[in-house]
């Protein structure tokens, strides 16, 4: 009984970030490019079944699956090193193959078409765990294959396993260069509406600032999407080395996310890691301490969303959680003079309607893969600050509905067939509303915030069903 | 004839006497001694007048006297035993060379040439330092005296011959006894037998001469004095041959003997003085008018001087006789010891001697012990006694020190090492089935050959003992580590105890609280622990416990503690370790007892972990879509939203609450005890470094974690908590499914007024609330009157929860600062840490 965590890596973002992630995992559990375990790799301690399954040759399988509506990803996938490592019954491409065209709306559509296809594979998958505990869906919200076909999903997890948790990895666009997909306004905030209502838990990784970061921190001028999906994939493996090394606490998802999302509705978190670096590159080695990496994952130009987000209001933002995953040779006295330190020198702004404080958890390092710190640590974050970014998206929703550019697009498919945009203005509602409650966390009151005016908790007319049953609808 | 010979070659033998002399004191250069010059005649002259003259030295012409102050020479010189054989020698001489007239000039001759010799044996004097000083240009020559030797008329009708006899016819009026007698009565006394005059008094207990007796009172005191030694005597003997009597069968012990044979020794030392004191005494003793030469007796005086040293030891042996009475084996050396610290260099030398007899057996005693791990101690004399025990409490119980045995020459730091050292060796043979201690011991001996050997030392290396033992020890001590280490694996078994009985292994934990749980909460005595056992090897195999050593795994088990009525499977379920022998010596029924309290803390902490991850889970973010209940009435709404806060909430702070204890269990608690135990462990020289080490380990965590004494009003409250979180967590799951049923019935009842034509929806609506449908039944108005209320007393009911939560909080949080442990400081420094308590109680 594992806890099984089944992946759906799903458009090429989803993919290319899913691929680096399990190479992360089989350098990390000593399994080799075929799935089989290396020699060396006896040492255990560590659990490989949360994420993998083995085959009947003893072979480790990675409990994902693969899914695009154009094959070009996943055909590099099929052809890398790594062609052996995935099941290949877990791989879905669209049969025409003609993708999603950068239109939500056509990969949610598309998503309806293929649904039973698609949850034959997550059900012979749920049905090959003892314990599945959930889904971690990687994505990104501007695409189409991506966004809308992963927004049908995480509809249709939350129906039919409502009791899993669904986690995702969402990757916000780079909003600092001009995009060629001009809709990534109405793609995300469409994805969005389906993260908010839909998911348990979003780890926002922001383009803009993992860009940023990769100037900024790594030295490199232009960066490629390889080595910032390289940092991606950093984060996601220390995320989830509570789950893959166990310890006194936080062996499980549920564990590890409940006390980071201590109110239903803010559940994304942002990300930090330090130190970064990135593969050949010969980084000054600095002085790794757990009070160091605990002050530098505080530092704004480690976090992994753009700090212009941040900056705004920033002394009114506040944290509502902060996990701190800490690996390698770590004193476990140093953490409660870190947390010391940490508090006296207010380096912290918590909220102030509840207790709240940075959880520490201490996790082992992979002893195959070697690294030139002592220690490393990866923060996941709830900060309300994280609306800053949801507004830009939904002021630059306005500005292209305004004109009502590129609308047609979407009205080829069913949803927005008959000039009905109310899906559109019921996702603003909800991103709205999203905002403003992350800006009522900032203040002491948030207890008996959305009492006075019902609209601004609970928005939305027309589709009465909701996302509870998007069947009825079709 | 002869005689007139003698008389004709006298002058002769003079002359050529004179002659030698003076030629070998000549320079080497010079021309020889003419016979007949001026100077030559003059020496021979002078030769001629010393040979003729009367003269006397100034002592009186007494051998016996010679005798004596060559004797205390000797004796002050510290040879007594030369003194000895020298006046076994003088007597011999006396008696039997008969031919020799005047004895006490040869003697006297003898004594001055040796004390010549002692002046000029630094200066290498010429040879004829000896002889007799005839240089010419020695005026004093000729000044009547030389050496001390004064002239002195040899008159028979002298003056003061006429006083001495006077006064000897007036001794002998005065004395009834002669002092002949007396001397020989003291002498016996002095060997414990009653003379014809000196009788032993048994009231006052001392030799006395009776009253009857007419003797003068300076006798009868000295008598007094002397006889002493005779007392004293009687009471070492009686010691001796009591001790010896009784010696078989009753408890005196080897160094009891030891002290009785070395008490012996001296006295047959003493039996020979006493004997050729007694030839001695059989000469009569002079008067002082009778002939001075007539040598070697013995009177009262003399006698005291010979017996000075006898009284001395005497009186040392009887006081450690009375000292050591009732004293047996070690304590009994360490009396004697504590006599030996003396300043005077005889005596320290008599106890020297003396305490290496008797600590002979001792030190044997703690070689076997140190080297062999043997108990060699019929007579329980050891300062080590063992006694039987079960191999689990051998090392703690089995073996102890006996202080009262223990001599105080015997340090009692030094004391614990040799009761470890061969402690360990027993532990080593009893309880770990090892036989490499063996070898071991064997380096020890071969590394110090002359010590380890049988009577390889004694009293008074003590240094070597303690160097010794402490090589002993440390091989030992360093084998029995690596046995416990290795052999035992020590340390992998303190970390499945850790990983298991405290929870660190917390994929295992998890599935054991996933599978037990629903048994647990049945009444305990329904349970059935074969089955629990089987849940937990079925938790070992579905977690990473499956990896472990087997060995280890194979003492991890179920137990139940007692039940009373109306426990739950919750109150009585615990997991135990069996650590066998030899690791029992460490993990012990009470250590084991407290590893079990600790367990069922963290385990219970563990549980309303579950309890509220398992709340969040119903309430998780993808739970409920408002948007469901747009349609509701507005109050309703309003309802809804603020029980759900006051849910939320109220789950936020909990959670805060146990998520930060188990933090502050996990890092102040666990992990730092046991990085300390696991720096410990690494300097632990020997057994008890790591008991104690375990110990301070177990200790900091008992504390630590509230369960000491001094935290048990802590505990309780924390007790209290913890049922009603469970209470709490029942409430929110009832909330929860009070709104999806709430959810369902709104999304039906929208979809059959919306839609009638969908039949699915339709049937299933028609079923449902055949079913029960009470809530539909009667419309959208009473659903949103009953949801209202019910969600009204949900409220209700959390608000209640609520309160009691806060003030149980409270009441906990504000018991944390003034607890004496200072990390439950930290406790609450990570409870408060953004002063969220601290802004509503400014007093914390």
């Amino acid at each position: 009984m594992p806890r099984e965590i089944i992946t759906l890596q799903v458009g090429q973002c989803g993919n290319q970030i899913g691929m680096e992630f399990w190479k992360q995992l089989c350098l990390e559990h000593g399994i080799s490019k075929d799935g089989i375990l290396e020699d060396f790799a006896t040492q255990g301690g560590d659990r490989k079944d949360v994420f993998f399954y083995q085959a009947d040759d003893q072979h480790y399988i990675p409990r994902s699956l693969l899914i695009d509506l154009e094959p070009r990803v996943i055909n590099g996938i099929q052809n890398s090193d790594y062609r052996n490592l995935y099941n290949h019954e877990n791989i879905f491409v669209s049969d025409h193959g003609g993708g999603a065209g950068n239109n939500w709306a056509s990969g949610y559509d598309q998503g309806q078409h293929v649904e039973e296809e698609i949850m034959d594979m997550i059900d012979r998958e749920a049905d090959g765990s003892d314990s599945l505990e959930g889904f971690v869906l990687c994505h990104s919200i501007a695409g189409g294959t991506g966004s809308g076909m992963g927004s049908y999903l995480l509809e249709t997890l939350n129906d039919r396993y409502s009791k899993k948790l669904v986690q995702t990895y969402s990757v916000f666009p780079n909003q600092m260069e001009t995009s060629d997909v001009v809709v990534q306004p109405y793609n995300s905030l469409l994805t969005l509406k389906r993260l908010t209502l839909n998911a348990d838990c979003v780890v926002v990784l922001d383009n803009t600032a993992l860009n940023r970061i990769a100037v900024e921190r790594l030295h490199l001028s232009n960066p490629t999407f390889a080595q910032t999906n390289s940092l991606v994939s950093t984060v996601m493996s220390a995320s989830t080395t509570t789950l893959r090394y166990p310890g006194y606490m936080n062996n499980d998802l549920v564990g590890l996310l409940a006390s980071l999302i201590p109110t239903p509705r803010c559940h994304f978190l942002m990300t930090g890691y330090t130190p970064l670096t990135v593969e050949r590159q010969a980084n000054v080695i600095r002085k790794t301490t757990v009070l160091d990496v605990m002050r530098r994952l505080l530092q704004a130009k480690n976090i992994m969303v753009s700090s212009y987000a941040r900056t705004k209001d920033a002394s009114q933002a506040k944290y509502i959680s902060i996990l701190n995953i800490i690996q390698g040779e770590v004193d476990p006295t140093q953490v409660h003079e870190s947390l010391q330190r940490i508090r006296e020198r207010k380096l912290v702004n918590f909220i102030e309607w509840g207790p709240a404080s940075i959880q520490v958890a201490l996790s082992r390092k992979s002893p195959y893969v070697q690294t030139a710190h002592r220690v490393s640590g990866l923060m996941l974050a709830s900060h309300t600050s994280i609306r800053h970014l949801f507004s830009r998206t939904l002021s630059q929703y306005e500005k292209l509905r305004k004109k009502q550019a590129f609308i047609d697009a979407y009205r080829k498919f069913p949803m927005f067939a008959d000039n009905d945009l109310s899906e559109f203005d019921e996702s603003r509602d909800i991103i709205e509303s999203l905002v403003d409650e992350y800006k009522a966390c900032e203040s002491p009151d948030y207890i008996k915030w959305g009492m006075e005016d019902p609209n601004n908790m609970l928005t939305g007319e027309g589709n009465a069903t909701g996302s509870l049953d998007p069947k009825s609808v079709a | 004839m002869e005689e007139e010979e003698d008389q004709q070659k006298l002058p002769d033998l003079v002359k050529e006497l004179v002659h030698r002399l003076l030629s070998q004191n000549l320079p080497s250069n010079s021309p020889p001694i003419n016979p007949k010059s001026p100077e030559f005649r003059n020496s021979l002259r002078y030769a001629l007048r010393i040979l003729s003259s009367r003269l006397t030295p100034s002592v009186a012409p007494d051998a016996a006297a010679i005798a004596d102050s060559i004797k205390r020479r000797l004796a002050t010189h510290a040879r007594s035993s030369d003194a000895l054989s020298f006046a076994d020698l003088f007597s011999k001489f006396a008696s039997k060379a008969q031919s020799v007239n005047n004895k006490w000039a040869v003697i006297y001759l003898l004594k001055i040439i040796s004390e010549d010799r002692h002046k000029t044996a630094s200066a290498a004097a010429t040879t004829t330092s000896l002889l007799p000083n005839l240089a010419f240009s020695e005026p004093a020559s000729n000044k009547g005296w030389s050496n001390g030797v004064l002239l002195v008329s040899k008159d028979p009708d002298n003056r003061r011959d006429v006083a001495f006899r006077e006064f000897v016819n007036l001794v002998r009026e005065e004395n009834e006894v002669l002092e002949e007698v007396i001397v020989r009565d003291v002498l016996y006394a002095c060997q414990g037998v009653d003379g014809s005059f000196v009788k032993f008094e048994s009231e006052s207990k001392r030799y006395v001469i009776p009253e009857s007796v007419r003797v003068p009172r300076g006798i009868r005191s000295m008598v007094h004095n002397l006889c002493e030694l005779g007392v004293l005597f009687r009471k070492v003997s009686g010691y001796i041959s009591q001790s010896m009597d009784r010696f078989p069968n009753e408890d005196v012990g080897t160094v009891g003997q030891a002290f009785c044979s070395a008490l012996q020794d001296e006295f047959s030392e003493y039996y020979k003085l006493l004997a050729v004191l007694e030839a001695q005494a059989s000469n009569p003793i002079p008067l002082v008018s009778e002939s001075a030469s007539s040598g070697n007796y013995l009177s009262l005086r003399r006698l005291a001087v010979w017996l000075a040293e006898p009284l001395v030891k005497m009186r040392l042996m009887a006081d450690l006789v009375e000292k050591c009475r009732v004293l047996r084996g070690g304590a009994m050396a360490g009396a004697i010891h504590l006599h030996a610290q003396h300043g005077d260099p005889l005596v320290h030398e008599f106890m020297r001697r003396l305490l290496q007899r008797v600590c002979s057996s001792l030190f044997e005693m703690v070689r076997r012990w140190v080297l062999e791990g043997e108990l060699e101690d019929i007579f329980a004399e050891f300062f080590i006694v063992g006694q039987p025990v079960k191999a689990e409490s051998l090392w703690r119980e089995g073996y102890r020190l006996h202080d009262a045995m223990l001599p105080s020459f015997i340090p009692p730091s030094l004391a614990q090492r040799i009761l470890r050292t061969g402690k360990s060796i027993n532990f080593l043979r009893v309880c770990c089935e090892d036989r490499g201690w063996a070898d071991a011991a064997t380096e020890v001996i071969t590394d110090n050959e002359v010590t380890a050997r049988r009577g390889g030392f004694g009293y008074g290396e003590t240094d070597t003992l303690e160097f010794l033992v402490d090589k002993a020890a440390k091989r030992i001590d360093k084998h029995l580590l690596d046995v416990i280490f290795k052999r035992y694996k020590f340390k992998e078994h303190c970390l499945a105890i850790k990983q298991y009985l405290l929870l660190g292994q917390g994929d295992f934990v998890q599935y054991l609280m996933d599978i037990v749980g629903p048994e647990l909460s049945e009444p305990a005595n329904t349970i059935s622990s074969f089955k629990l056992s089987g849940l937990l090897e079925t938790a070992i195999r579905a977690s990473n416990a499956q990896y472990d050593d087997p060995e280890i795994l194979d003492r991890l088990r179920v137990k139940m503690m007692p039940h009373e009525s109306g426990d739950r499977g919750w109150d009585v379920f615990s997991l135990e370790y069996d650590a066998r022998v030899p690791l029992d010596t460490v993990f012990t029924e009470s250590v084991m007892a407290r590893y079990l309290r600790i367990f069922n803390f963290l385990w219970k902490l563990k549980r309303v972990e579950h309890a509220l991850t398992g709340a969040w889970k119903t309430m998780k973010p993808n739970c409920i879509t408002s948007n469901s209940f747009t349609r509701l009435q507005h109050a309703v709404k309003m309802q809804l939203v603020s029980t759900l806060r006051r849910c939320q909430v109220l789950w936020v702070e909990i959670n805060h609450f146990i998520s930060n204890l188990q933090y502050y269990i996990m890092f102040e608690v666990l992990e730092i005890s046991w990085s300390n135990f696991l720096a410990e462990m690494e300097v632990a020289k020997d057994l008890d470094d790591l008991l104690a080490a375990h110990e301070k380990y177990l200790h900091s965590i008992v504390e630590k974690s509230l369960l000491g004494d001094l935290s048990q009003s802590l505990y309780k409250s924390l007790l209290v908590i913890f049922d009603l979180i469970l209470r709490f967590r029942s409430r929110a799951d009832r909330l929860y499914e009070g709104i999806h049923e709430l959810q369902s019935r709104i999304t039906e009842s929208s979809l059959s007024s919306r839609d009638q034509n969908k039949t699915r929806s339709q049937r299933q609506l028609n079923d449902k609330s055949a079913e029960q449908g009470s809530w539909i039944v009667d419309g959208r108005k009473a659903l949103t009157q009953r949801a209202g209320e019910f969600l009204r007393n949900m409220e209700q009911d959390l608000d209640a929860i609520a309160k009691e939560y806060s003030s149980l909080q409270e009441e906990f949080i504000s018991q944390l600062p003034v607890q004496q442990h200072v990390d439950l400081k930290f406790l609450f420094f990570r409870l408060d840490f953004n002063e969220f308590y601290g802004r509503f109680c400014p007093s914390m």
